[in-house]
């Protein structure tokens, strides 16, 4: 597996010179590319780095497609747009991480804000990308309480309804994701992908959030 | 001529604000690159066939700490808080890599108990950490703290995480800096409780806070100068202001520190090769950048260690190296920390706790706290494990098993685990162990019984 800008760059440009339906391109082209490197990570073939380098050259890719695409097209390719963080106070990320390049690998926009992050910092990023998902993590059970400030803070400012908020990390369960009233959980990063693009099929048939 | 001082705090300080300028992403993307190219240079190999199961190759361990110790020279560490590299030369590093200390004096009067190195396939007991770092609720802490506490073999009782205390939520500072110094009041009134007034505890951090740690500084009733913290884990080998500042202020008072310095494979070093080396460099790290004395190195693969699968192999070969890199290069003291992936009170679960308490043993490895690897609250651990997990210990010792004898000797437990490595469901400690009468539920009983039956089975020589 190479991971080569340069060449996916060169066969994005021939893809649209040559006239290829972008979304096209990007499904059976990118996708299924960074989708290989998703299920060898899964399986152990492939590490972290891989999918970060996997996640950086697709986006070359998807940079020149994108630029071809009607509106249209474009809302059908996308899976969603995702925040991420770690919530204020933990410095942990690394399933963070993985969670943020295997959403990517699936489709999704990401904006990965990091570690430490407040909750407004997160909701005002959420508000500037029009994110369909905040997804935040926690390793610390010292640190996951401000899951529950981030939603509270959502109701607050009105915006409870505007995004699906998704929690995860070491001391959070779908226990905890239900006392905060959190719309999904994931309790490794696979699980994270399923329930957000469950989420998102959701909230494109207009089912109500409850 | 080379150094023979250690570089000093205030100087890493220093380098920590004033070094190389770095964002996070490029240090983690650096790291990768530099351990794959030191796992070519050394030849840093896991094997393929499942019968090399601990290393046996005294070559491959030298090359390894060799590999860790060119990359904290050639590359350094990482401070989060500034994003800037913190580089070390090379007579700084081989410098402090001869200050390790190769015993610690913990705890004091007849309680007192010098943690040491061990020898691989070493003839003498390891030493001991039986309890905590695992989750507890308040309302267990007295109980759960007293009955660790009456385990004789203990050499130091770490603290826990809790989610309340006195009914608050534990989140913010203030309450962050009282919930641990509460901490460590239980602990020491816990071993005082079991007739161990001088036992050596370790706080175990609630938040990664400066002013959490040293809230539990307090020579009556937290931690003294011969207790412990736990204070690094080096997550990609990266450093943070706030742990400095802990063991800045600590080294004039008195403490021995904890490393959580595993390599994690499927991480940003790669697959077990690359976490090999990272295991090692973590040692070295927290003992240049925060003087921590004790090291839960090693290697663990991600998926393991947040609780997804069981996954063993080459990892326990991968670990084996590391431990036996530190004892034969350094005077580091690792220790060996069990995190089975299944819950208390099944088979699966103690199967992979003695399984690793004989590699601690045959490697030469202290054991370090039995939990399982992504923990309930209140089912983590019971004492019940960490008695079994010594006399694992204390049996492979007895037995005299040779590394190369591990896979055939254990080969139908190992075989066994290998094939269903999905987490079993178990139960929580108050389900499957009395706290007010210090023993295990008769199921918990049965149940260990049964599975200490299969390994005699495989020739371990229980007393």
């Amino acid at each position: 597996m190479r991971y080569d800008a340069d060449a996916v760059r060169k066969a994005a440009n021939e893809a649209v010179n040559a006239g290829v339906d972008p979304v096209e391109a990007m499904e059976k082209g990118l996708g299924l590319g960074i989708k290989e490197v998703g299920e060898r990570f899964h399986r152990g073939e492939c590490f972290l780095p891989h999918l970060v380098m996997a996640a950086d050259v697709l986006d070359e890719g998807a940079k020149i497609l994108q630029a071809s695409l009607t509106k249209e097209a474009s809302a059908k390719v996308k899976k969603g747009t995702v925040v991420i963080a770690t919530v204020e106070g933990d410095l942990h990320d690394l399933g963070k991480n993985i969670v943020a390049m295997m959403l990517k690998a699936n489709g999704f926009d990401v904006y990965d804000l990091g570690k430490d992050v407040r909750s407004d910092a997160i909701i005002a990023k959420a508000k500037e990308v029009n994110a369909d998902i905040i997804a935040v993590s926690s390793l610390m059970s010292t640190t996951r309480p401000y899951q529950r400030e981030l939603i509270e803070e959502l109701k607050r400012l009105g915006l409870r309804d505007k995004f699906i908020v998704m929690v995860g990390g070491g001391p959070v369960n779908r226990g905890w994701a239900e006392e905060i009233e959190a719309d999904g959980y994931g309790h490794n990063a696979a699980e994270a992908v399923r329930e957000a693009m469950l989420l998102m099929e959701k909230k494109k048939a207009g089912v109500q959030r409850t | 001529m080379g150094r023979t001082n250690m570089i000093s705090l205030i100087e890493i300080a220093d380098r920590m604000r004033n070094g190389p300028k770095m964002s996070s992403r490029d240090w983690d993307m650096a790291l990768f690159r530099k351990m794959t190219e030191l796992v070519k240079e050394y030849e840093i190999k896991c094997p393929k066939e499942t019968t090399e199961w601990i290393n046996t190759d005294d070559g491959l361990a030298d090359a390894a700490w060799q590999a860790a110790v060119d990359f904290v020279t050639d590359t350094g560490c990482f401070c989060i808080n500034r994003e800037r590299v913190v580089k070390f030369a090379e007579d700084e590093v081989k410098g402090a890599i001869k200050s390790m200390q190769k015993k610690v004096l913990i705890g004091e009067g007849k309680d007192a108990r010098v943690w040491k190195q061990h020898k691989i396939e070493g003839n003498e007991p390891l030493n001991i950490a039986p309890g905590h770092h695992a989750p507890f609720t308040e309302d267990l802490a007295n109980l759960v703290v007293q009955n660790f506490a009456m385990i004789p073999r203990l050499d130091f009782l770490e603290g826990f995480n809790f989610p309340t205390i006195d009914g608050y939520e534990i989140y913010g500072p203030p309450i962050e800096a009282y919930a641990s110094k509460r901490q460590v009041v239980w602990l020491r009134e816990g071993i005082r409780r079991a007739g161990r007034p001088g036992a050596a505890i370790v706080y175990y951090p609630i938040t990664t806070a400066a002013s959490s740690f040293l809230a539990t500084i307090d020579h009556v009733a937290g931690l003294r100068p011969t207790d412990g913290v736990l204070l690094s884990v080096l997550p990609d080998v990266k450093v943070e202001h706030d742990l400095l500042t802990v063991a800045t202020v600590l080294q004039s008072y008195g403490y021995f520190g904890i490393s959580g310095s595993f390599g994690i494979a499927g991480g940003f070093c790669g697959g077990a090769e690359g976490a090999i080396i990272e295991g090692l460099v973590k040692t070295i790290i927290a003992w240049i950048v925060y003087r921590d004395n004790l090291y839960y190195n090693g290697v663990e693969h991600l998926n393991h260690v947040s609780g997804v699968e069981r996954v063993m192999f080459p990892i326990h070969f991968a670990r084996s190296v590391v431990y036996q890199a530190t004892l034969r290069n350094s005077y580091g003291i690792p220790m060996h920390w069990p995190i089975p992936v299944s819950e208390l009170c099944t088979d699966s679960h103690l199967e992979e706790l003695i399984l690793r308490s004989v590699e601690a043993a045959v490697n030469g490895a202290n054991l370090y706290v039995p939990r399982v690897s992504r923990s309930r609250m209140n089912g983590g651990q019971t004492p019940a494990d960490a008695e079994l997990m010594i006399d694992a210990s204390d049996a492979a010792i007895r037995m005299q098993i040779r590394r190369s004898e591990v896979y055939e000797v254990f080969k139908p437990v190992i075989t066994k685990l290998m094939k269903n490595t999905t987490p079993e469901p178990g139960k929580l400690i108050t389900e499957c162990y009395d706290l007010q009468r210090h023993r295990p539920s008769s199921e918990y009983q049965q149940l260990i019984a049964k599975v200490k039956s299969e390994f005699k089975d495989c020739g371990l020589q229980w007393e």
